[in-house]
């Protein structure tokens, strides 16, 4: 019993390791905002074109599908190596030259090439799971407001733009939220790569000492930054679910409703 | 003018003109065709046979061409449809959902696109409503904001599907005053609708629609008071009796 508490709390361990475990968790925590904004930002760009209307963009939807397919059926573990591995190749004399050093090695704003890799793949793999949260947003909303904008004379982009889109995030934040504590998560298999983010801090530390309490220290930190984000989830659902029971017409209320009303 | 869904002949040849500042109401059964007829018209169902000619102009050849066109948006634009879902856009205050239109898709200037509403909300009775949200109006509120809408785009022609069967009884007439006011300022309407008396005192011509086709069209006088067909009898037989 000693034994276990020693290897997975062992305080004095954490308290002298705390300086470079914090480090690493603000790596994570650097990587999952970016790559969150990223993964928001693509999903939306994948969900918008798997619905352009018309038979001449049908190519366009069905390219867009066969991405979505792909990218969420590969293990993230996957895309990362094969991310980082060749655009490291490609860039080198070895692979050619192919793609340009700054590209192949990125070191953009003073951020370590792994960081930028596992930005490539979270967001390539996430980008993917939020196309179809959109989606599903996009879907529920009724269909007479598409008409409607198209009966005022709104181009099918501009009816996405002004009257659907809005609509349809507002509808999936909470599902979005979890996909975004999944991403956070997932950040951790970067370290794969030699990132220095929490988890390859904690194992450093492992392999040094024998003990697992700085990568039981890195957990404690995800929970501390994760628990918060799935109450938040719980409330905004309860929220909407509150919508539902008061009546129909409530329900197209926004999700995250303060402050709607009074914008624009 | 005929459309077809899958297997399903809605639409078995219309024929139908329509004149400057007329206001033809359309009659008849559910499943008749008649919304689909405004539809057709306002081309968010492209027909598969026909043409449809505005002021001259057919606007059909892109909507075959190419099934979306930019002429097609052009064609919305001067085409204004009120649904009987009303389809407000329920971000936006009912200012901002007349206004949208001319400032998206007009490019008007925003004040003057705003104050363009405010002039056709009160036209429609809503000048102490336009900062509210479609989900604190009445059905009939939110309906007179859907016309003003319309009517925002100064279309040439304006359609109204069934704009008062999603309504409370007591509601119904509130819309149907607007409507009466818009055709004695002498705007062209094609009417859907179950509202007999209005199209007894509105209409200048009555058309009644059964299984796709224009069973028989007229003056009100006629074709309400004194319908030929068969099936307009019947139809309006049951309409009548209660």
């Amino acid at each position: 019993m000693e034994f276990i508490r020693q290897y997975y709390f062992d305080f004095g361990l954490m308290g002298d390791e705390l300086e470079p475990v914090l480090k690493g968790f603000w790596f994570t925590l650097q990587l999952s905002i970016l790559a969150g904004i990223t993964s928001l930002t693509w999903g939306l760009v994948l969900a918008v074109l798997r619905q352009l209307p018309g038979r001449a963009l049908a190519p366009v939807r069905w390219l867009t599908i066969a991405y979505i397919d792909a990218f969420r059926g590969i293990p993230l573990l996957l895309i990362l190596l094969l991310v980082s591995g060749g655009l490291s190749a490609l860039s080198s004399p070895v692979g050619g030259e192919v793609i340009p050093r700054w590209l192949g090695v990125p070191t953009w704003l003073g951020q370590t090439s792994p960081f930028w890799y596992g930005i490539f793949g979270l967001t390539i793999t996430y980008g993917a799971y939020m196309a179809e949260v959109y989606r599903a947003g996009i879907d529920a909303v009724p269909s007479g407001q598409m008409e409607a904008a198209r009966s005022v004379g709104m181009s099918h982009g501009q009816a996405m733009r002004f009257v659907i889109v809005p609509q349809a995030v507002r509808k999936v934040i909470p599902p979005l939220l979890n996909d975004f504590i999944a991403l956070m998560k997932d950040t951790s298999l970067v370290s794969v790569l030699g990132a220095a983010d929490v988890v390859f801090v904690g194992r450093a530390i492992q392999s040094e000492t024998f003990n697992g309490s700085g990568l039981m220290l890195g957990a404690i930190l995800f929970l501390i930054a994760t628990i918060p984000l799935a109450r938040v989830v719980d409330v905004l659902l309860a929220r909407e679910h509150g919508k539902y029971e008061r009546g129909g017409a409530a329900a197209r209320r926004p999700i995250a409703g303060a402050g709607v009303h009074g914008a624009g | 003018m005929h459309k077809r869904f899958g297997a399903l002949h809605v639409l078995k040849g219309v024929s139908m003109e329509v004149g400057r500042g007329e206001v033809v109401c359309v009659i008849g059964p559910s499943g008749s065709g008649k919304s689909t007829l405004l539809r057709c018209i306002n081309l968010l169902e492209p027909p598969d046979e026909g043409r449809i000619l505005v002021e001259g102009k057919d606007i059909t050849v892109t909507a075959h061409a190419h099934g979306e066109a930019e002429d097609l948006d052009y064609v919305r634009r001067r085409v204004g449809l009120v649904f009987q879902q009303f389809n407000l856009f329920p971000l936006k205050t009912a200012l901002e959902n007349v206004s949208m239109g001319p400032e998206k898709v007009l490019g008007r200037d925003s004040e003057q696109a705003r104050g363009e509403a405010e002039a056709l909300l009160a036209r429609v009775g809503l000048s102490d409503k336009i900062n509210e949200y479609p989900e604190r109006l009445s059905g009939g509120q939110q309906q007179r904001v859907a016309i003003a809408r319309a009517l925002a785009m100064d279309p040439y022609i304006m359609l109204f599907d069934e704009v008062t069967s999603a309504l409370d009884p007591e509601l119904i007439k509130e819309v149907l005053d607007v409507m009466r006011e818009l055709a004695s300022e002498g705007m062209t309407m094609i009417v859907v609708t179950h509202e007999i008396g209005f199209a007894r005192d509105v209409a200048s011509r009555v058309v009644f629609m059964d299984e796709g086709v224009v069973v028989e069209e007229g003056p009100p006088s006629e074709v309400l008071g004194n319908p030929r067909e068969e099936r307009t009898k019947s139809f309006l037989g049951l309409v009548l009796e209660h």
